[in-house]
């Protein structure tokens, strides 16, 4: 490939992620993500036939979540909850921009 | 190259024991959370973190650098002695291949090699794909609208034919496509990492998010946008011209408009199908009285209208 080519990539179907592009992308087992998600860690996640499927902000929410595991050795609930609390100030940062803009 | 000193990093001293380095580095693991941090330089400031509790929390790693770095300041230039080929396998408590791509050079040339960590690629006789590279990458807002080719670099671990990791620069001309909303994917089809015994490429996949707009907020489809407007304007309506990446469109001010009430304009927001909307909050801005001729306008409501904006809800 020359270094001035043009590379046209695909739009992934709508936000959605599988499994493994999610565990690939947040540098986690897929090991790691279904059991979070059986434990009812990733409540956006969603099981459709059998084969689970992600929404963008599950890849933030997966990355956070195996960085507070990682560096404070924080048990799986723990790091759902900070991440629930993380997520939730996202919304009310973006609720604050909006009003003072 | 500068050599770094590592303990400096996490402010302990050269006899840390596990357990300092470990508290160390939590202390500023939580001082400088991407998402909580006051640090302005806290996304930099962690990757230092990450990179010295990588090398010091690995027994070996330790050992390693400590015997290399003897007699060296911080900043320091460094060589490493001719000799050196250390195999060190790349896992350190849980840092990726990936995350030690934003590692310094310092840390790529010392442990760098990838050892072990091959033989997953090695197994003999084994086609495998090679595995998804992922990246984020930041547009303009105005990105979007046109569909623009982007020239994005990244730096990505390669091994070379002796096993050794080398940070390489990459530079790819990405065609933006048009309608891409932030937390979007863009698949790059066999620009991953190599597969084996000609298998395919892995495919690159480009994470997508904004840079701030001074104007505009995107929010999925929709576009926010802060409309000022004049009193005449939102008193009486009015058709005022709206900036837009792609073009202006000209929006009715309803009669009666109020400071805070938000408009709809369908289909103007992030081209797509279907577009998204364009969500103008309208604020009324006061000419200053600044002239006698303004103050006389100021006057001549306060006297004609009889208008208290405290009494509404009051009675």
């Amino acid at each position: 490939m020359r270094d001035d080519d043009i590379l046209s990539g695909s739009l992934m179907e709508d936000t959605w992620l599988t499994l493994e592009q999610v565990a690939a992308a947040c540098m986690v087992e897929p090991a790691w993500l279904t059991r979070h998600i059986e434990e009812g860690l990733f409540p956006d996640a969603e099981s459709i036939a059998g084969t689970w499927r992600f929404s963008g902000v599950s890849l933030l929410r997966a990355r956070r979540m195996r960085q507070l595991e990682r560096d404070f050795e924080a048990v799986p609930e723990l790091a759902a909850l900070v991440a629930d609390l993380l997520e939730e100030m996202d919304i009310l940062r973006a609720q604050i921009r909006r009003g003072m803009v | 190259m500068e050599f770094k000193d590592y303990y400096q990093t996490l402010g302990v001293t050269r006899d840390a024991t596990t357990a300092d380095l470990k508290k160390a580095f939590r202390k500023l693991a939580r001082k400088y959370h991407p998402d909580v941090s006051k640090e302005a330089d806290a996304e930099q400031r962690m990757r230092e973190v990450n990179e010295a509790y990588a090398v010091l929390s690995d027994p070996e790693k330790r050992a390693a650098y400590d015997e290399l770095g003897r007699g060296y300041q911080p900043g320091q230039d460094f060589r490493p002695p001719p000799d050196w080929d250390a195999g060190f396998e790349f896992s350190g408590h849980g840092f990726s291949r990936d995350e030690a791509a934003d590692f310094s050079d310092f840390f790529a040339e010392l442990f760098g090699r990838m050892g072990g960590a091959g033989t997953r690629h090695a197994r003999a006789g084994f086609r495998m794909q090679g595995e998804d590279h992922h990246a984020k990458v930041l547009l303009d807002l105005e990105d979007t609208f046109n569909g623009a080719t982007r020239q994005i670099t990244l730096r990505v671990p390669q091994t070379d034919a002796q096993g050794r990791m080398r940070l390489a620069t990459r530079t790819l001309n990405v065609k933006i496509p048009r309608g891409v909303r932030a937390g979007q994917v863009i698949r790059l089809t066999g620009q991953g990492a190599p597969g084996t015994d000609g298998a395919p490429a892995g495919d690159l996949l480009l994470e997508v998010q904004f840079k701030p707009h001074p104007r505009l907020r995107a929010d999925g489809r929709d576009l926010h946008l802060t409309l000022p407007v004049a009193p005449w304007e939102a008193a009486l309506g009015a058709v005022v011209p709206v900036d837009l990446p792609q073009g202006s469109v000209k929006v009715r001010i309803p009669e009666g408009a109020q400071s805070g009430r938000q408009l709809r304009v369908r289909g103007h927001g992030i081209p797509g199908q279907p577009p998204g909307d364009l969500l103008l909050d309208l604020q009324v801005v006061l000419p200053p009285a600044a002239t006698p001729k303004a103050r006389q306008f100021y006057e001549a409501m306060a006297r004609d209208l009889a208008f208290d904006p405290r009494d509404q809800g009051r009675a």
